[in-house]
């Protein structure tokens, strides 16, 4: 069986990606990828320790995750949707009307 | 169906008709019969009725104690309420009240609508106000009551002061009024809240459950039983909250030094001064101490500078009477002597002395503040003295209905005043021999007795005697009915109004004839005279010396002869002259009033104003400072910190990792982790 360790360490491989993702980058699709991967990093863990403990709590968790998940994305894709009508874009550094 | 269900009814029925006269005389002024004097009329009218018929069931021993409205109703603490205690002092005091009420506005439509004034709506709602404000404070039960309408007598005083708002004076000497007695109430509200923290009671008598007590007893138990009061020992506690309270006493009853608003107050109408002299704002003072004089009976030391402050004003107050050439302000000063005559009597121990000369005083002021309003009116509103004389024949009520008053005011046998004036200074005489303090208050009184006789005869002989000085005076405007029929009322009470307490009669001849002292031993238990006397002796080391009666009547009759004997040499001449010259500089520090004004006018500025400058720096400087730096730290942080938000979301999202790792690194190190 392969050693838990392994998936922590993929888990926090793909949270890494999506965090650098997120400094980054400047597209607003991608940022919504990146997000996408953290989630998924979260929920690589959350069913490796279920496997681990023999508990399926964590898995039934890790199913919530994937629909809050979908609801980020649809809300997300909205938000871009406006971001684009708005400003012609979507670079996310472009609208800088929400500062001091 | 008993009198006293319509009790709360003698103040209701003055309020009701200023809300009419105030709302009519608004908005449909012409269908107010007499500009409002009708209806203020009939309520006061009314009033005294029912105050004559509470009388009834008080002189058969019943009482009345009624809570009719809680505000606060607290289980724990003390509960706030509106309450009515009819008891001998308070059915005493209504009626007189409710009598001088109704008789200045019938007064008034002789001086006022007569006389062509205008703004007489708000003058009559005004003068009801002012009467529903006094009857209500007679008949409160706590004192927290009691207080509220003390200033609403002084709210009213104020108005009607200044009735005459378009001109200077009236309304500075209505300010004047107003924050003189301010200053005095100030102390009474201390006195209020500290009794409520003292003894969680405001009430007067103890009230139908064992719950209610009252503060009197209340104090007068931790007084027997050595208890602390508010941290501090019951004797000192019961004379500084007796003290405090006094400070209003002093400023109502215009008692020194803080008697100089009074005289000012004689801008006001005339009809206003008498309201304002004999029955309601000046009254309401020493009525105060009267109420509570069960609590004023357990501190000799109170009880003592109540005499004194008494006896001293009595004396000053007369002496400046002297020289004065208004007919008002004779009066005034007048007031201010015997006002402290009452505070005399009280002090001294002689609780019924001073209620009787409070009850003869307030029938022969009105009625010599009448008769001199219808001088006023006879000489088109001339007041100056040396401006008149020869009125006598020209106007036989006001002169022969003056006169009795006159008589009254300088004690001369057997008018009213002589009988009070007379039982407060044998009450004073007989407790000073145990009590030198006592008796220099009563050698002030006494003294002033001489004073008395000498400026209320100089005051009917240049008014009325002589011959006319002027041709106004010679030909003067006619008064009518509505003038002379209070005149008349008055002056019959004060002739005969000393046949309810005739005690020298009573103690040569042996016929029972103190009425008073038999009317005044009934009431509340712990709140009657015969409960006061034990209190005297028993509490304060108050002893009567043994002492014939007739020796101290003789002569303070004796005093008040020689003055008025003295005003009849200098004045009662044809054409008399001013005598004041001869005083030399006692007559200008007389004229001046012993420089009373300027000295608190310089107590203001000289002193009190240089304080409130220094403690507006304080204010403006550290207090302020301290709030303003602590803004401008705020200030100044937030501007710097809200560069971070720069509305670039990368950044913010920099800032959250930034954030995570820190915290990570945190929790790692002071967890252990490394």
């Amino acid at each position: 069986m392969i050693p838990t360790s392994y998936y922590v360490l993929l888990s926090v491989a793909v949270f890494c990606i999506g965090v650098f993702g997120i400094l980054t980058r400047r597209n607003a699709l991608i940022f919504l990828m990146s997000v996408e991967l953290m989630l998924n990093a979260a929920n690589i863990n959350l069913v490796a320790f279920s496997r681990l403990f023999g508990n399926l709590t964590g898995q039934v968790f890790s199913l919530f995750v994937m629909a809050l998940a979908a609801a980020e994305v649809a809300i997300g894709i909205g938000i871009i949707l406006v971001l684009y009508r708005n400003f012609n874009d979507v670079d996310v550094t472009k609208p800088v009307t929400m500062r001091w | 169906m008993s009198a006293f269900d319509f009790a709360p009814a003698i103040p209701l029925l003055p309020f009701a008709s200023f809300v009419a006269i105030l709302i009519i005389g608004h908005s449909a002024p012409r269908i107010l019969p007499k500009g409002g004097a009708i209806p203020g009329s009939l309520a006061t009218g009314g009033a005294l009725l029912l105050s004559l018929w509470l009388l009834l069931p008080v002189s058969a021993g019943q009482y009345h104690n009624e809570v009719f409205y809680s505000w606060v109703a607290a289980e724990e603490t003390f509960s706030l309420h509106l309450g009515v205690l009819i008891d001998p002092l308070s059915a005493l005091m209504a009626v007189i009240v409710s009598l001088v009420s109704f008789m200045v506005f019938v007064f008034s439509m002789g001086y006022m609508n007569d006389e062509g004034e205008t703004g007489l709506p708000r003058y009559y709602a005004e003068l009801s106000l002012f009467s529903f404000s006094m009857l209500a404070f007679v008949i409160a039960d706590n004192l927290l009551m009691a207080f509220m309408f003390f200033e609403l007598v002084g709210l009213c005083s104020y108005l009607l002061i200044g009735f005459w708002f378009r001109e200077d004076a009236p309304s500075s000497a209505a300010k004047k009024a107003f924050l003189v007695t301010r200053f005095g109430d100030y102390f009474f509200l201390v006195g209020t809240v500290g009794i409520f923290a003292a003894f969680g009671t405001g009430r007067f008598v103890a009230g139908e459950t064992e719950g209610m007590r009252s503060f009197p007893v209340l104090a007068e138990e931790a007084l027997n039983q050595g208890h602390q009061i508010l941290g501090l020992a019951p004797e000192t506690a019961i004379t500084l909250l007796g003290l405090a309270v006094l400070g209003g006493v002093v400023g109502k009853s215009a008692q020194f030094p803080l008697h100089t608003w009074l005289p000012d107050a004689m801008e006001g109408p005339t009809p206003v001064s008498a309201l304002i002299h004999a029955a309601t704002m000046v009254a309401a003072g020493v009525y105060l101490v009267a109420r509570m004089y069960g609590f004023y009976a357990l501190s000799p030391t109170a009880l003592g500078i109540i005499a004194l402050i008494g006896g001293f004003t009595a004396l000053v107050a007369a002496t400046m009477g002297v020289v004065k050439r208004e007919i008002k302000q004779v009066l005034a000063y007048s007031t201010i002597s015997q006002y402290g005559y009452i505070m005399l009597g009280l002090g001294a121990g002689g609780y019924v002395a001073g209620v009787f000369h409070l009850t003869t005083h307030a029938f022969f002021k009105a009625l010599l503040f009448l008769g001199a309003g219808s001088v006023i009116v006879a000489m088109h509103h001339n007041e100056n003295m040396w401006d008149m004389g020869g009125l006598r024949d020209k106007m036989p009520v006001t002169y022969y209905t003056f006169l009795a008053g006159s008589l009254a005011l300088a004690g001369i046998f057997p008018f009213a005043g002589f009988w009070s004036k007379d039982e407060v200074l044998y009450e004073t005489l007989i407790h000073g021999l145990n009590d030198p303090l006592l008796l220099i208050a009563y050698a002030f009184g006494l003294v002033a007795v001489f004073f008395t006789g000498f400026y209320t005869f100089r005051m009917v002989f240049l008014t009325f005697h002589g011959e006319p000085r002027t041709d106004t005076a010679a030909d003067p405007h006619p008064v009518r009915w509505n003038i002379k029929l209070p005149l008349v009322v008055l002056g019959t009470l004060a002739t005969v109004a000393g046949v309810i307490n005739l005690a020298p009669v009573e103690k040569l001849t042996g016929i029972h004839l103190t009425f008073l002292h038999d009317w005044l031993d009934g009431g509340f238990e712990g709140a009657n005279a015969h409960h006061y006397l034990e209190l005297l002796e028993g509490v304060a080391g108050y002893h009567a010396a043994s002492l014939g009666a007739l020796g101290p009547a003789v002569l303070s009759l004796a005093v008040a002869l020689v003055g008025a004997g003295l005003a009849w040499r200098l004045y009662n001449v044809p054409d008399p002259t001013e005598h004041t010259a001869k005083l030399g500089s006692i007559q200008t520090l007389l004229v001046h009033n012993y420089y009373q004004d300027e000295y608190q006018v310089w107590l203001a500025e000289g002193v009190t104003l240089p304080l409130a400058r220094l403690a507006d720096k304080f204010d403006q400087g550290v207090v302020d400072g301290v709030v303003n730096a602590t803004s401008s730290i705020s200030l100044l942080s937030g501007s710097r910190i809200k560069r971070l938000q720069t509305g670039v979301v990368t950044n913010y999202a920099a800032l959250l990792t930034l954030g995570l790792v820190a915290l990570i690194l945190i929790v790692g190190i002071y967890g252990g982790w490394f």
